[in-house]
């Protein structure tokens, strides 16, 4: 199927909602943290495993708002269209389920975003302090990325 | 299967980490599991060359990060800068004339000659042949004249800035531009030839590393590695950016998915980049200045937010700003596409023999410049041995010269 | 009487390149990345191809840290390299001395606000000589390494 009637199947189950655009032309779907397995299955199966790959995984700190939000780029083929799924976390505890086995390609942005903004993906093994942000950093248990953090 | 070897190899890589660190050079330490001669699994360690760049993006203003972003990397630093200055371009909904845009695109596609004749270059280096390397080196020395002639430096070229570019060329400039490029393109194809035809190459190149169409997808990966597999992506030929929708040029895919493919496809790659540049120099449009006045840029930037991505020699590059109304971004991603294809390749080294794991690190373009010595450590007898990686990828013989005696 | 003119001719030119022909100290260079950006990596690795030619000087790279003279440190240090820059430091074999290229090992460039980095090599290793660039021309890198070799020479 091509990428718009696999959205448009999704937002008609109620699991994606459109809400704008990144510029240029690169509309957002806001859905919600707990159904990420399922959105990214149903994408497997409607798209196809060679339908699609996903590009980046961006992490922000909305301090004001008191949320985390984080955005998936996906680029469809063979159009090359990348789209955003959005969700946003809870600032206190931001927890989402891990994609690692169903997706294999998410490992390097799933292990920063945990480094540097302290995203916990449940279920991925690899997660660790210290991938990226020198020793007496981690050891103040800071998140460099994170508005309030005082380095 | 008895593990008997540990490998320890750290490589510079280029990870562009998000919120801190944008495209690290990073010594990375892969560690290597190997049962005899044969690779039973691959561990990744990183943290070396973390530099903080997004956290630093976010205290300094707009048009000062122009020049932090160009550092993350010194061998595409123009494609950094490009794709930062698209997306203010982007927020600030501002664009160039076509003139700027033509004159963009040259400084990059010269940037992806010189880069890949240097990963073939040190693809040479490390099986051995080293008159190959320096015979490379030396003909990429016409290109980083280019560069010079065009931006004013060799390396760090500092050329975009938002709404052009900062130096204009003119009629003997061009001229020159000309005939450094037609003296490269017969020497880029004399390389291909060798590439083609020679008997090491051959055997130390073809089916190593092989990856399936549907691997590459599913690890993300990105660039020359996914199209020498027979996925046809190109951030070129599908966003269109700058003036890629008027130039001519063709996507080179392959389908054997190998080593040799890699290296092979960079090649064409290079060609095709020379005959862009040529006729990007015949037919360069004159409609005004390509340098826009400073005065008159501003220093607030509206709130917004924009996604751009460019296909550096590497693979797909993306940057993610966000601006909040202040003089300074609220949020500066960058995605290197190294990131991708090293991280997600730990397996890919299983089953080869030892001496395969440089060759195939190299082919996926890591960064070059840090190729230190690895440890191996045998646990059958417990030593430790010291090892430069051109000795590994060679088999580990010692050689006679005293050169790479230990 | 054309031969006397001959030899005093060559030996004015020999005198006058005396500076350029260090016979009895050939270094040798061992180079280190300590978290740069690749730029000042690439012009090390050009100053060693044949269109800079350093082997007249006697230069080159060394296979390993034990047979290393000179030490090259790019990049701005980061925290994490800079323990392994000490080791190296430490590994190399008596008389040593250390090269700073360009301005991110120098002073920390553009880096040295960030939280990650030690700006400049000196805070680590005791350096020599500094070649300022972003980054140095293969020339200018030349140049910093036979200014090394000449004091070394004087003293």
């Amino acid at each position: 199927m091509s990428y718009k009637d696999v959205l448009n199947k999704l937002v008609g189950e109620g699991l994606l909602t459109p809400s704008g655009e990144v510029k240029p032309h690169r509309l957002i779907y806001v859905f919600e943290s707990g159904k990420i397995r399922e959105l990214f299955t149903k994408l497997i199966d409607l798209a196809g495993v060679e339908g699609f790959y996903v590009s980046t995984i961006v992490g922000t700190d909305l301090m004001k708002d008191g949320k985390i939000r984080l955005d998936y780029y996906v680029v469809f083929l063979p159009q090359e269209e990348t789209i955003v799924f959005r969700t946003f976390l809870p600032r206190e505890n931001p927890e989402i389920d891990s994609l690692l086995d169903i997706i294999p390609g998410v490992l390097s942005g799933e292990c920063e975003t945990y480094d540097l903004l302290g995203v916990v993906f449940k279920g991925n093994p690899a997660l660790k302090r210290g991938f990226f942000v020198p020793k007496d950093v981690y050891e103040k248990g800071i998140y460099p990325l994170r508005k309030d953090a005082k380095v | 299967m008895a593990i008997t070897k540990i490998i320890e190899i750290p490589y510079s890589l280029e990870i562009p980490v998000g919120p801190q660190h944008p495209a690290l050079h990073e010594p990375l330490l892969l560690k290597v599991y190997a049962d005899g001669e044969e690779v039973v699994k691959v561990e990744v360690y990183t943290g070396y060359n973390h530099r903080g760049i997004e956290k630093l993006a976010e205290r300094n203003s707009f048009y000062r990060d122009i020049f932090i972003v160009g550092r993350v990397c010194g061998i595409c630093n123009t494609v950094h800068a490009n794709c930062y200055v698209r997306a203010l371009e982007q927020i600030l909904g501002i664009e160039p004339n076509n003139r700027a845009k033509y004159l963009r695109v040259l400084a990059m596609e010269l940037e992806r000659i010189h880069s890949h004749m240097l990963i073939n270059a040190v693809m040479a280096e490390i099986i051995g042949f080293e008159s190959l390397f320096m015979n490379i080196m030396l003909d990429r020395e016409r290109i980083m004249k280019a560069k010079e002639i065009l931006t004013g430096n060799r390396v760090l070229a500092d050329y975009m800035m938002v709404g052009g570019v900062r130096r204009d060329i003119n009629d003997e400039k061009k001229n020159k531009l000309l005939k450094l490029l037609n003296k490269t393109e017969e020497r880029v194809k004399y390389y291909k030839q060798v590439f083609m035809e020679d008997d090491t190459i051959l055997k130390r190149l073809v089916d190593v590393g092989i990856i399936t169409k549907t691997d590459v997808l599913k690890y993300s990966l990105i660039g020359p590695p996914a199209r020498a597999s027979g996925v046809k992506i190109d951030a070129r030929a599908s966003d269109k950016y700058d003036a890629y929708d008027e130039v001519p040029f063709n996507v080179v895919v392959k389908k054997e998915g190998d080593s040799w493919a890699r290296m092979i496809l960079r090649w064409d790659e290079a060609l095709e980049s020379i005959n862009m540049c040529k006729y990007i120099l015949e037919n360069l449009p004159s409609d005004g200045n390509p340098v826009p006045d400073e005065k008159r840029l501003p220093r607030r930037f509206p709130p917004g937010e924009a996604f751009t991505r460019v296909e550096a020699p590497r693979g797909e590059l993306t940057y993610y700003v966000m601006s909040d109304g202040k003089p300074m971004p609220y949020r500066v991603k960058i995605r290197t596409p190294s990131f991708n294809n090293i991280i997600n390749t730990a397996n890919v080294y299983l089953g080869h023999s030892i001496a395969d794991v440089p060759v195939i690190l190299v082919s996926w373009d890591p960064c070059i410049s840090c190729m230190e010595r690895i440890t191996v450590l045998d646990l059958t007898t417990g030593e430790r041995k010291r090892m430069h990686l051109k000795e590994l990828a060679r088999g580990g013989r010692k050689w006679v010269s005293p050169r790479y005696s230990i | 009487m054309e031969k006397q003119e001959q030899v005093e001719k060559n030996r004015k030119v020999v005198e006058k390149n005396r500076d350029y022909r260090i016979i009895r100290y050939t270094p040798w260079l061992v180079h280190f990345n300590t978290g740069a950006c690749n730029g000042c990596d690439i012009e090390v690795l050009a100053a060693l191809t044949p269109l800079y030619d350093p082997e007249r000087f006697g230069v080159k790279l060394a296979p390993s840290i034990r047979h290393g003279d000179i030490l090259v440190v790019t990049g701005a240090v980061t925290k994490k390299a800079a323990e392994r820059l000490k080791i190296l430091y430490e590994q190399m074999p008596e008389p040593k001395f250390v090269i700073a290229v360009g301005a991110c090992a120098c002073s920390g460039g553009v880096f040295h606000k960030s939280y990650s980095v030690l700006a400049g090599a000196d805070k680590v290793v005791p350096v020599d000589i500094y070649i300022p660039g972003c980054p140095p021309r293969p020339e200018a890198i030349l140049d910093g390494i036979v200014k090394l070799l000449k004091k070394l020479e004087e003293e």
